[in-house]
């Protein structure tokens, strides 16, 4: 039996290949999740540039309401020794911006000159990290670690911008301040020295009525944000393979039994239909309350009016020969009692030629009649042990008699070949192999029968030359009613039964048949392979 | 005195041909078409011979029912069933109620004229003792060829007339195959080769029943079959 190719368990893609491809559409969350980490990094930045703008301005103006502060340093001489009046208000200076800063945000003022008055906190450390919390508990922690090598490869690490020391070049250069000395706030980003984030920036002027009198500078590091980023990215990754992971087991299991069901479906309604044609019912998902379990019911209803069918063909043909018999025998027995009277030299010619015409149509009846036997016999046949090479010897024999214009070279093993089933049916077998062989068979060549051993098998095969065997008839010729015998005309009735016979037989003896061509197109071989009985 | 048979046919075309033939060779002919008709008028007079249709009218199994009835009014009565089935079953049950011989409805006009004849000469000798030249032995099988008979080791062996024909055909020349062609033509029937294979298997199971040595009947593959030449 031909089937189509079947989906076996590993292979692409089956049921459950495709479910774990959906389920990959999970993984978009990381994606997703990124640019809205990126979009609240984004709102996180600005806010805190906001912030320190806001704090730059709030010191310049604390310091203009104290335009004294900045005024006695301007007035006073620059000496290794200030007065007294001016290291106070350094001092009170100083005070003020320590109370703003913290590690991470720097405050500085310099004066018109560009003198560095006070400065209050540093960039040398990082904002002090909370403690790692994870939301999945061991598992996300587990998975963090495990990932933190790739996390540590994509995403920068945070670090402090190491800066014990306000350069000078930022003092003397900054836009930022020269923008401020001229009378703007201003800001800007610069780098951190050896590559080590992003430092912002923001200057403000200190106006002691129409002049300005110093500059407040606020640095803060950037890279809080980026650790609050990659933070929360780490996260959001973590969650989402974890999550994936769980949901990819659970489609698995849920398509893993899925498959199995529809395997096991497609296994039982396969073999539902045995080589002899009787349909089994499904068992699989008979009850089952979902759509597995519908098609299987519906497959069993199809199957059913299958049976149903298949036994009414069954029973067509005997009814067929029987309902053809009784007009026959009207024609037979009226021909006989037309023959008995006697009948003129030319209504004999006439009797002749019906009677002939009633046989060739008995002819086909019997021939139908003995498929339809054969076919009841092995389904009840009982099987023995038998030796073929002695019911193929004799065979051979009758064959030389019976076609006396062919010949027939008989190959046989010298071991045992013991089969299971009826030495008649083998017989009978035989000779449709035979008769098919002969009728097919060109030239003097001759008929090569041989019967071989092969393992745990016995290979049976017909050799003849003639004409090779159309391609596309390869698998059907075995089959009720097919035929590739050109119509001849007055020849014998041909109804394609011969070979299905044959492949009948062979499968009550467990066998396969099969017919294909020679190498060379110039005849054809019939293989048969039986096991053989212990 | 015309012998009389009996025709139980439900198709009135074959009813009257057969009825023409059988009177055109000297038979007296009866013919009925449903099985309550036949009973009715075969209980007031018997027949010599009966011919049965298995399927009469709406009786699916109208002819079996008849030999049954047929049986217990006479237990001699020769009775032939001549039927459109030819399975297995068919052919096991007609012979299981009783019946001399089971042929199918194609067969030609003068094999059923001569199997006609042949029981009549059965039923007839039964009576009396048989020329002793129309007998012979094989062994320990007896073949009388005038009633039909055969016996093996002195027990009788009830075969129908095809079964007889097939038995007399190869045991009259033991050791020589015979094919199923030549069987065929000797038991006047036109059958298939498995029809043959079973009236085969169905002699050495008669022939078993009366000795489970039985094994003369040997198949001879792709030829025929051949009565095993004694060797004592």
């Amino acid at each position: 039996m031909e089937g189509g190719k079947k989906l076996s368990f590993f292979a692409a893609p089956g049921l459950r290949a495709k479910i774990a491809l959906v389920a990959l559409v999970l993984l978009v969350i990381p994606l997703v999740g990124y640019s809205y980490v990126k979009s609240v990094e984004r709102l996180l930045r600005d806010n805190q540039q906001r912030q320190i703008v806001a704090t730059t301005r709030a010191v310049a103006t604390a310091l203009q309401d104290r335009p004294r502060l900045l005024e006695l340093r301007a007035s006073a001489p620059a000496t290794e020794n200030p007065p007294r009046a001016v290291k106070a208000a350094t001092e009170e200076v100083q005070l003020l911006l320590a109370g703003l800063a913290r590690s991470g945000l720097r405050i500085w003022v310099v004066d018109s000159k560009l003198n560095l008055v006070a400065v209050a906190g540093s960039l040398d450390t990082l904002p002090p990290a909370s403690a790692d919390e994870y939301t999945f508990g061991v598992l996300e922690r587990l998975v963090h670690r495990a990932l933190r090598p790739v996390f540590e490869r994509v995403l920068r690490v945070p670090a402090a911008p190491a800066e014990e020391f306000i350069p000078n070049d930022v003092v003397f250069g900054g836009r930022e301040v020269e923008r401020a000395l001229d009378g703007s706030p201003a800001w800007r980003l610069r780098p951190a020295p050896a590559d080590r984030g992003v430092i912002f920036s923001a200057a403000h002027p200190i106006w002691v009525g129409p002049t300005v009198v110093g500059v407040v500078v606020v640095e803060e590091d950037t890279d809080a944000i980026v650790w609050l980023r990659n933070r929360a990215f780490e996260q959001l990754v973590a969650v989402t393979l974890i999550a994936f992971t769980a949901a990819a087991l659970v489609l698995l299991l849920f398509a893993s039994r899925l498959s199995w069901r529809l395997r096991r479906l497609r296994d039982e309604a396969e073999n539902a239909i045995d080589s002899q044609g009787r349909v089994q019912a499904l068992v699989a998902g008979g009850h089952a309350r979902d759509e597995i379990g519908d098609l299987s019911r519906s497959f069993s209803t199809v199957l059913g009016r299958l049976a149903q069918y298949n036994s009414y063909l069954e029973k067509l043909a005997g009814r067929l020969t029987h309902e053809l018999r009784t007009p026959i025998a009207v024609v037979r027995s009226s021909l006989d009692n037309l023959r008995l009277q006697s009948p003129s030299p030319e209504t004999a010619v006439y009797v002749a030629r019906a009677e002939d015409g009633i046989n060739r149509l008995e002819t086909i009846l019997t021939r139908m009649a003995e498929a339809t036997r054969l076919e009841q016999t092995v389904r009840s046949g009982e099987r023995e042990r038998f030796e073929a090479r002695i019911v193929l010897a004799g065979c051979v024999e009758g064959y030389r008699a019976a076609y006396p214009a062919r010949r027939f070279d008989l190959a046989l093993t010298d071991q045992p070949v013991m089969l299971r089933g009826a030495p008649d049916l083998f017989a009978q077998l035989l000779d449709k192999l035979a008769a098919n062989a002969a009728d097919f068979a060109a030239g003097d060549s001759p008929i090569q029968i041989s019967l071989a051993r092969a393992t745990s098998e016995a290979v049976l095969r017909f050799v003849n030359t003639g004409p090779a065997l159309p391609a596309e008839m390869g698998g059907k010729l075995f089959e009720s009613m097919v035929s590739v015998r050109k119509e001849r005309a007055g020849g014998a009735p041909h109804l394609g039964l011969g070979l299905y016979i044959v492949r009948l037989i062979a499968e009550f003896h467990g066998g396969r048949v099969s017919a294909t061509n020679r190498p060379d197109n110039s005849g054809v071989v019939f293989e048969l392979r039986f096991p053989v009985a212990a | 005195m015309r012998r009389r048979i009996a025709i139980i046919e439900d198709d009135p075309v074959i009813r009257a041909n057969y009825a023409d033939v059988l009177k055109k060779h000297g038979y007296e002919v009866v013919a009925y078409a449903d099985r309550g008709e036949a009973l009715a008028a075969l209980r007031l007079r018997l027949p010599d011979l009966a011919l049965l249709d298995i399927g009469l009218g709406d009786e699916v199994d109208g002819g079996f029912t008849l030999c049954r009835e047929l049986r217990t009014l006479s237990a001699t009565l020769p009775i032939i069933f001549l039927t459109a089935r030819d399975g297995e079953f068919d052919t096991v049950s007609g012979l299981r109620m009783g019946a001399d011989d089971y042929v199918t409805k194609s067969m030609s006009l003068p094999h059923l004229l001569a199997r006609v004849s042949a029981l009549f000469r059965r039923a007839d000798l039964a009576r009396e003792p048989a020329p002793a030249e129309n007998r012979f032995e094989r062994g320990p099988l007896k073949v009388d060829l005038n009633r039909f008979t055969v016996s093996w080791r002195g027990s009788e062996v009830d075969l129908t007339l095809t079964e007889f024909w097939l038995v007399h055909a190869l045991s009259k020349f033991p050791g020589h195959v015979k094919n199923r062609d030549q069987l065929m033509a000797e038991a006047h029937v036109v059958v298939d080769d498995s029809t043959i294979t079973s009236h085969v298997k169905r002699i050495r199971r008669k022939f078993g029943a009366v000795d489970p040595q039985f094994d003369s009947i040997d198949t001879v593959y792709g030829m025929g079959y051949r009565w095993k030449a004694e060797k004592s």
